[in-house]
């Protein structure tokens, strides 16, 4: 009789141990996060990395906008989803040090979808289409540079200076940003 | 000739009222598949259907409203998300 009761619990021990295993393998962020990247529809502006394919809550994103201020650019982003996804946004950065209202100089990126309009019925789509309107549009207003912001408020001439300067790796008030001319 | 029945069995199946390929907006799972975390479709992993008119599965949309950025909102149009009791 004890020896069944033994046998018993070690058996679900071990579906549990498998259980714990399956759900490990693939949460429920993965799961949203596959079927938003197969209903991925990309310009052929926007290209895609994912450095390790075993990994999808984290890639990369290279921006290369073909019209507006910052055209001729090529901007870098990270993605980085976690396991709170979709109830949390994707975290997102720019790997470049760019001279942009709505992105500081440490690449923290400021769009209403990834902060506090974000809503889990939003896909990565959405995100994605956000970051290429904020280079056709830089929004002044709410901005993460106020710098930038100031400049394309005072004049749009010259921010548009500004941006080509700093796009070829030049100064914008003591500034130096990085090349990211393509 | 007689046809004598001696055993029979009846099958039944049910749906969600909802239309076919709807899908819940956070999981995007089918609304007669489960959430994410549940194995069973059914009573197990209910549908809540909002004043609004949108619906989602229980499990997802009480995650998103535990949440302190939802602020009681429905995630598709940004009411405030009362649910409809039966």
């Amino acid at each position: 009789m004890l020896k069944i009761w033994s046998m018993k619990q070690q058996q679900q021990a071990a579906s549990a141990a498998e259980g714990g295993q399956k759900k490990k393998k693939v949460t429920a962020a993965q799961l949203r996060a596959q079927k938003d990247l197969s209903e991925l529809s990309l310009p052929p502006t926007i290209r895609m990395h994912m450095p390790d394919p075993e990994d999808i809550l984290n890639f990369t994103l290279t921006i290369e906008p073909d019209e507006g201020m910052y055209k001729g650019g090529s901007f870098n982003f990270t993605f980085a989803i976690n396991s709170n996804f979709p109830h949390e946004p994707p975290k997102v950065k720019c790997t470049q040090k760019i001279y942009h209202p709505n992105i500081d100089l440490d690449g923290n990126v400021c769009l209403n979808i990834l902060r506090e309009d974000w809503k889990p019925v939003l896909n990565l789509n959405a995100v994605i289409v956000g970051l290429q309107f904020l280079f056709l549009e830089p929004n002044p207003s709410d901005p993460l540079n106020k710098e930038a912001a100031e400049d394309l408020r005072l004049t749009r001439e010259n921010f548009k200076r500004n941006v080509k300067n700093s796009m070829n790796g030049g100064h914008v008030k003591n500034v130096q940003f990085e090349r990211v001319l393509k | 000739m007689k046809v004598k029945i001696k055993k029979w069995n009846a099958v039944a199946s049910w749906r969600w009222d909802v239309p076919e390929d709807d899908v819940c907006g956070i999981c995007r799972v089918q609304f007669d598949g489960t959430c994410p975390n549940c194995r069973f479709p059914g009573d197990d992993c209910p549908l809540l259907v909002g004043k609004c008119g949108h619906s989602f599965h229980l499990h997802c949309v009480n995650d998103w409203i535990q949440t302190e950025s939802s602020r009681g909102l429905c995630p598709m149009c940004r009411q405030k998300f009362e649910f409809v009791a039966e």
